[in-house]
């Protein structure tokens, strides 16, 4: 049976979210979200990337040999990442301030790299443009969401307009690192207790399985836990 | 004495108050996913460090030399393909010379090419405008603040695992919420060093 | 010759296959970031030049900006005297400082007679949100107006020649205040030498 298009865009969305679900992306998520309007921002800078880098990929599927794969997408990667950086810097410099360096990072952001070894590398073009598109829409949806948390409640404002800034004090903590760590942590169990709901299960662990460095991963996990349970 | 005083204050501000994985947030992959036990957290902040220093030794006079002014644009693409070539080139010399050293960090080099933390730290450095010497301690005081953060944690998440946790906060819900806590107290260090 | 052909036909997939592919697309991506840098940059320039120079008519409104260079001991500072026709209306300095994650890059207009006019906070982006980067409201900055040399920073209490600090954000506080202090100091070496040369009047 064949997959509707519309459900490759809804797949990033929501079953299979980047942040929650597969939990890749982490740091973008913690270090820019200290406003909705960055979230945003990093979210479709991170949107253009992987659809292009996607569709290059996927049209390059059979030409590029499996031995130089990753450097192959690295530096494809790269070069659509640096593109966007002058285009932002050029179009949206307040943009491109805040997000700082967080922007060229994009290049070793996990979704990217994780999508295109994936996804693109074994599926033909429509598709992997579409599975951009809807893992892209997840990044931003998500990434917006805990910016407007951490607006509201850490400056009490959203997109910059007063909210609860003129009733409450607004608590910084939540524009600070541990802030950060906080909401997403919260943002997480709010997810797994809702996929646990529809019957699926609960996110552990990051997103090991889609890290293209999974096999040096897994060897010392594993090990890890072996030895752990020894202690025991 | 000047410059061993600014040396000095960039060390303990690299480690400590602007430490990459608790404040810049560079480099949360390994925190969270490797930091289970205090021997494993320790030999891969090592290879992090390493790989960090001898980055910044290359990528800062590349950029300096070459890139700059006319070509800055590609900034990033040659960073990233340096520090691939430049883990890979670790790698072999360490399997062909230091055998004991190889088989203690070896997994976890290849791990470090999309490591943000490395790459981060090179573009810092051009960004905030440091000179080669101090770009160098800076990257090394980034590597021991990561160091510093991965054994922190691994003991808070020694602790976790014998602990009885609510349901729904299981797994990464509580590893993210301990981490919070742990770069709160990171937050008591503001001040020095500046 | 026969050997050469069979080594390539040998190892076409294993070794020379991939090399072609890498190589290809390392010269057509950075010639693709050359052309989008041919593109963007006159308006990324376009751009810094006319934050400048909006930045500068907020701070002092005047018919002609003018860039100069002031050498001391071991630098050379570029500042910007506006005026109207011959009467000059102040000194523009652009200068940073160290703040808590970066530089600070602040802008101090200074009148004539040698005190701040206004200050403009063109860059706190390095610092955190929050609390730093508070200091790029105009309650913090718009203490400076009207001070003169050696402005202090002091918590809360501030008196003559001193301003307040912003809560729990010392460290940036500290370095907007160093580079309005430094901004001052070169400033008045640009109005001494001034006098010296045109004598009182031409000030």
């Amino acid at each position: 049976m064949k997959k509707g298009n519309l459900e490759y865009v809804t797949n990033g969305l929501i079953k299979e979210n980047p942040v929650l679900r597969l939990v890749l992306g982490t740091c973008p998520t913690l270090a820019v979200t200290t406003a909705a309007i960055n979230g945003i921002g990093m979210g479709i800078s991170a949107t253009v990337v992987l659809i292009c880098s996607n569709l290059v990929i996927s049209l390059l599927r059979n030409v590029i040999p499996d031995k130089v794969r990753i450097p192959a997408f690295i530096t494809i990667i790269a070069g659509f990442v640096s593109v966007v950086q002058m285009l932002v810097k050029a179009f949206l410099p307040s943009i491109d301030k805040a997000l700082g360096i967080y922007l060229p990072l994009i290049v070793v952001n996990c979704i990217i790299l994780a999508r295109a070894e994936m996804f693109a590398s074994k599926n033909p073009v429509l598709p992997s443009v579409l599975d951009g598109l809807g893992m892209g829409l997840g990044f931003t949806a998500t990434l917006t969401l805990m910016g407007a948390i951490r607006e509201i409640l850490g400056a009490g404002t959203l997109f910059s307009l007063p909210v609860t800034a003129n009733f409450i004090s607004p608590m910084i903590i939540f524009l600070l690192p541990p802030g950060g760590f906080f909401v997403f942590g919260m943002l997480v169990a709010a997810s797994n207790a809702l996929a646990k709901r529809s019957g699926k299960k609960p996110v552990e662990h990051l997103g090991c399985e889609s890290c293209p460095s999974r096999a040096a991963c897994a060897e010392y996990s594993q090990d890890g836990v072996k030895e752990e349970n020894g202690d025991e | 004495m000047n410059s061993l005083t600014s040396i000095a204050s960039i060390l303990l501000a690299a480690i400590l108050t602007n430490n990459m994985v608790l404040s810049k947030f560079l480099g949360i992959c390994p925190f969270l996913g490797v930091s289970k036990k205090t021997g494993t957290a320790f030999s891969m902040s090592i290879a992090v460090t390493l790989v960090m220093v001898v980055a910044t030794a290359v990528t800062w006079p590349i950029y300096t030399y070459i890139l700059y002014p006319k070509y800055t644009y590609l900034e990033t693409i040659v960073f990233i393909l340096v520090i691939a070539a430049i883990v890979q080139l670790i790698e072999i010399v360490l399997k062909r010379y230091i055998k004991p050293v190889y088989q203690a960090l070896g997994i976890y080099l290849p791990l470090i090419t999309t490591n943000c933390a490395v790459l981060g730290i090179t573009m810092l450095n051009i960004t905030n405008e440091m000179n080669y010497l101090e770009s160098l301690f800076n990257a090394l005081g980034a590597g021991l603040g990561f160091m510093l953060a991965m054994i922190l944690f691994a003991g808070v998440r020694g602790r976790i695992e014998s602990s009885n946790i609510p349901e729904f906060m299981k797994g990464l819900p509580i590893t993210l919420v301990s981490a919070a806590l742990v770069s709160l107290s990171f937050l008591g260090f503001a001040g020095i060093g500046g | 010759m026969a050997d050469i052909l069979k080594f390539f036909k040998n190892n076409r997939d294993d070794i020379f296959k991939p090399v072609i592919v890498l190589l290809v697309i390392c010269i057509v991506i950075p010639l693709a970031l050359a052309v989008t840098n041919k593109i963007t940059a006159a308006r990324i320039a376009e751009l810094d030049e006319k934050n400048e120079t909006e930045a500068m008519k907020r701070l002092i409104s005047a018919e002609t900006y003018e860039k100069k260079e002031l050498k001391t001991d071991d630098e050379t500072v570029v500042y910007t005297v506006a005026s109207d026709g011959t009467e000059v209306r102040g000194y523009i300095f652009t200068v940073s400082a160290k703040g808590y994650g970066g530089d600070v890059s602040v802008m101090t207009a200074v009148n004539p007679d040698g005190s701040v006019k206004a200050v403009e906070i063109l860059d706190v982006s390095n610092e955190t949100p929050g609390l730093g980067q508070n200091a790029a409201k105009e309650s913090f900055y718009s203490q400076f107006s009207s001070k003169t040399a050696n402005i202090e920073l002091v918590k809360g209490t501030a008196t003559e020649n001193q301003v307040n600090a912003v809560t729990g954000a010392t460290i940036t506080s500290k370095a907007v205040t160093k580079a309005v202090n430094e901004a001052l100091g070169y400033c008045d070496t640009v109005i001494n030498d001034t006098i010296r040369l045109y004598g009182k009047e031409a000030q």
